[in-house]
């Protein structure tokens, strides 16, 4: 078996601690760093997405690969040209105000990344300010992604996205909203650009969108 | 309008058009359970429908030719007026057919006048957990009777006959030696070898304090610290005389009330969980349980968890679910009256224990600062309030005491079954788990506690999985797996119908042992459908569905169990000590007693090796709740546990992501 389909497999079935080992021995055989992240991992990542999105397998496993890869991705990146994990542009992704969840927006980000976008996550309870402070300071960033896990802090969404749809860099950005009480109804409302009902979905979507 | 008729419960009721069922039934008074909080998500909310009409058979022949049933979208039944004067036995005579298909009652419009079954019974048949361990203590509660005389007064006496009766009050005071009576002691269930940790440690001749001269504060003798009361003092005249013997019930710092006869004088204390409530009578004489009462928080209508519940709140106001939550508190008032054949005015101290939400929404305070980030509560501290004011129908002067909440997601009752369970009175370890919608948890010890929540989610309480249920009548609540064949209990041994938490947790640990469930929460089931584990055959079950256990249903245990065991974790870190230190895991709560200890070790709620440390501590927090009426020491020490009981927010550490991802697997596998 090659190093490579070593790591896939270690990344499906979620072994972070065995990740990390196994990438450093690909790259120790003299793998292309670039080979491993494609194939290893973002590739792996997208069957572990459609396998969800099939109903084949649930949260836990998406959440124990995603931080298997993310594993792996460590000891990868400084053999990596700079760029080279982030080819798809830059996303900003920030858990909305007067929200403190985070695992399915980590779990988001894990996805986007995964899809070849290089995250800013700018974490829980975040301000609108913030998220345009962020915009400013990168502002290559080609999607902006908001989480509410509350329905009571869709309000604060709904802020946000308001406040970016009046900004001048609005056309230059797409806006993607999700959590566990948001619809497309409520997306399209409030005007986002793109709403997914889970992870594996909103990495596609993100690709879409970039695209586009 | 039109008129939506309850079969089963044989009510009926008005609504206007576009009205959905769930709205109707709740109008109706019937407390339907509505755990997404009508949301369309969660099927718990079934009925079936039929149009209304005396005849039958041609509007039964229009319902199934309808179409609509399926879209569940809006009823509109052609044709059918209704006579909107059915009562009695004309109820009986529509024939929900099996036929029928069950819709949503969250999201079935109303549009002309029509017959619902609401297919439930569930409430008598509930099995709510209403026993505690108490440690024993000291009766000594806040209450007291002193028998008074108030004679008329000398010619030159100046004194007021509200000073003159102060004055009586603090002279039966002091005669009334302290009689230290020790409240009774009740063995734990699984009895351990540490009886000597849960002995009292406060003892009346080393409680300086208590001493009633000091304590009553009588100064030139009167007795000051009494509220003077105009309208009491008003009907001193007329007491007073040769019959003026009088019984004060006072609390420590006001007259509630003057009788001829001392009577019968009770306590009531109250859990009030996000899903049941828990209510007790307690004779203050001596502190016994002279009646017990409990039953489904009727605030489930409006939402499972109190996430929704905050949301109904903010959307249609507090006062809604205060008046809900009181309203429901009167009920059993008045049943426990019954039971124990006093009357409600007989009862002069409520105490009442909840998580922080339902503790702000039963005293009418909006959630919103609970709901949005940092979480903090409103108020914390222990209050003491008229009960009156409250809209509880206990005796008008009658107080309501309301221990300090720690913060926005360890509430009362966490410092409830602190007060149970004492942590603090110990050097070594003990961890606390409350394991209810959300998990509340502290770990520590004399020196220092720490407290957090976990969103555990509903798992456990039978939400989010295809078969769970609540643990009612017909529930498996334990299975067993030996030498390859299966078996189970259920509770009141009727026919399986769905699986409680507890049997929820034995059917993992027992297909992780058979091997039929890997690290990653993969179900191998050996069966038909491997994706599927069924336990229960469909012909076996009391159903006709059966019972059984989807790949999906183990990832929502994974992610319950995940959130525990981290939260455990994370505590241990913060205390820095290990698993080995911990001498005593406490387990609160009807999951926690009927829970299989061994079971919960093997899918990793907790680490395997606290296994045999594991005590079951019944409903903790009523024992709590009780304690604070019959201890005044022990009320007092209530806003020290809260105080001193340190809170870390898990969702603000970086490690929790970490930790939590790392137990979503079963080590055991």
């Amino acid at each position: 078996m090659s190093k490579i389909t070593e790591v896939a497999e270690l990344v499906e079935k979620g072994k972070a601690k065995l990740v990390g080992p196994a990438v450093q021995a690909a790259l120790d055989e003299g793998c292309d760093p670039m080979d491993i992240l494609n194939q290893g991992m973002i590739d792996t990542m997208g069957i572990v997405g459609e396998k969800f999105k099939n109903g084949e397998i649930f949260v836990p496993e998406m959440l124990v690969a995603a931080r298997a890869m993310k594993k792996g991705v460590e000891v990868l990146k400084p053999h990596l040209a700079s760029g080279s994990t982030g080819a798809n542009g830059k996303v900003i992704i920030a858990t909305v105000s007067g929200d403190l969840h985070d695992i399915g927006k980590n779990l988001v980000a894990m996805m986007i990344e995964s899809a070849g976008f290089e995250v800013i996550d700018l974490g829980v309870d975040v301000s609108t300010d913030k998220v345009i402070e962020a915009y400013k300071e990168n502002p290559d960033t080609k999607i902006i992604c908001l989480s509410a896990l509350l329905t009571t802090t869709m309000p604060a969404m709904k802020d946000t996205v308001t406040a970016l749809n009046e900004a001048d860099f609005r056309s230059n950005i797409k806006v993607m909203v999700g959590g566990a009480p948001i619809t497309q109804e409520f997306a399209d409302e409030i005007g986002a650009d793109g709403y997914s009902e889970d992870a594996a979905s909103a990495a596609s979507l993100a690709k879409r969108l970039a695209a586009a | 309008m039109v008129r939506v008729s309850f079969v089963r419960e044989r009510k009926s009721i008005c609504v206007p058009e576009g009205t959905t069922v769930l709205e109707a039934e709740i109008l109706a008074g019937l407390r339907p359970d509505a755990p997404c909080g009508g949301a369309g998500r969660c099927r718990k909310c079934l009925v079936r429908v039929a149009p209304m009409s005396s005849g039958g058979t041609d509007s039964d022949s229009a319902l199934v030719s309808n179409g609509n049933m399926n879209s569940e979208g809006s009823m509109d039944f052609d044709g059918n007026t209704g006579s909107g004067d059915v009562d009695g036995e004309d109820f009986l005579i529509h024939d929900f057919r099996a036929a029928t298909p069950p819709v949503r009652a969250c999201q079935t419009k109303v549009s002309s006048d029509i017959c619902v079954d609401t297919l439930t019974s569930q409430e008598q048949d509930l099995s709510i957990l209403t026993e505690g361990y108490l440690r024993p203590v000291t009766f000594h509660p806040g209450l007291s009777v002193h028998k008074i005389q108030l004679d008329k007064p000398q010619p030159g006496d100046k004194r007021s006959d509200w000073e003159r009766m102060l004055e009586q009050l603090a002279k039966a005071e002091t005669q009334s030696k302290a009689q230290p009576e020790t409240w009774p002691e009740i063995q734990p269930k699984a009895q351990s070898d540490r009886t000597e940790r849960i002995q009292p440690e406060i003892q009346p001749e080393i409680q300086p304090e208590i001493q009633p001269e000091i304590r009553l504060g009588i100064r030139s003798g009167i007795r000051s610290w009494i509220q003077p009361d105009p309208a009491l003092a008003s009907t001193l005249y007329d007491r007073r005389g040769e019959s003026g013997t009088w019984y004060a019930i006072h609390a420590e710092d006001e007259i509630l009330e003057l009788r001829r006869v001392p009577g019968r004088i009770c306590f009531a204390a109250f859990d009030v969980g996000t899903t049941t409530v828990v209510g007790y009578l307690l004779d203050a004489g001596d502190g016994s349980v002279l009646a017990v009462e409990s039953r489904l928080n009727p605030q489930a209508q409006y939402g499972a968890d109190v996430i929704m519940r905050a949301n109904y709140a903010l959307e249609h106001g507090t006062a809604i679910l205060a008046e809900c939550i009181r309203m429901a508190v009167n009920e059993m008032l008045e049943a426990l009256a019954r039971k124990a054949q006093v009357s409600t005015t007989d009862i002069f101290q409520v105490s009442v224990v909840g998580n922080t939400c339902m503790h702000h929404l039963f005293l009418g305070i909006s959630p919103a600062s609970l709901v949005h980030a940092p979480y903090t509560p409103a108020i914390s501290q222990r209050l003491t309030l008229r009960a009156a004011e409250y809209g509880l129908c206990v005796h008008p002067k009658a107080q309501l005491l309301m221990l300090p909440v720690i913060a926005g997601y360890v509430g009362a009752d966490t410092c409830a079954c602190l007060m149970a369970v004492r942590p603090d009175l110990n050097d070594e370890i003990t961890l606390l788990l409350d394991i209810g919608t959300n998990g509340e948890m502290v770990l520590g010890n004399r020196k220092r506690r720490v407290a957090c929540s976990t969103a555990a989610g509903p798992a456990f309480e039978g939400a989010k999985i295809t078969c769970g249920m609540r643990g009612a009548v017909g529930a498996v609540d334990h299975v067993f797996y030996k030498d390859g064949v299966w078996s189970y209990s259920t509770i009141g041994s009727e026919p399986a119908i769905g699986l409680c938490g507890s049997g929820l947790i034995d059917l993992v640990a027992c297909l992780l042992r058979a091997g039929r469930i890997d690290e990653n929460g993969r179900l191998e089931s050996g069966q038909e459908d491997p994706q599927t584990f069924v336990l229960v055959s469909p012909e076996d079950s009391g159903n006709g569905k059966g019972v059984y256990l989807t790949r999906k249903d183990v990832g929502e245990v994974q992610l319950a169990k995940a959130a525990i065991a981290a939260g455990i974790q994370l505590l241990m870190k913060e205390l820095q000590v290990t698993e080995d230190d911990i001498a005593e895991v406490c387990i609160a709560g009807a999951f926690g007693s009927y829970m299989d200890p061994l079971s919960a070790g093997d899918i990793g709620m907790f680490p395997r090796s606290l296994t045999d440390r594991v005590r079951s501590i019944g409903n903790a927090a009523g024992e709590g709740a009780k304690l604070a009426l019959i201890s005044r020491e022990e009320l007092e020490m209530a806003d020290e546990l809260a105080c001193g009981t340190d809170f870390i927010e898990l969702a603000a550490l970086p490690d929790f992501q970490d930790c939590f991802i790392e137990q979503l697997e079963f080590e055991n596998a």
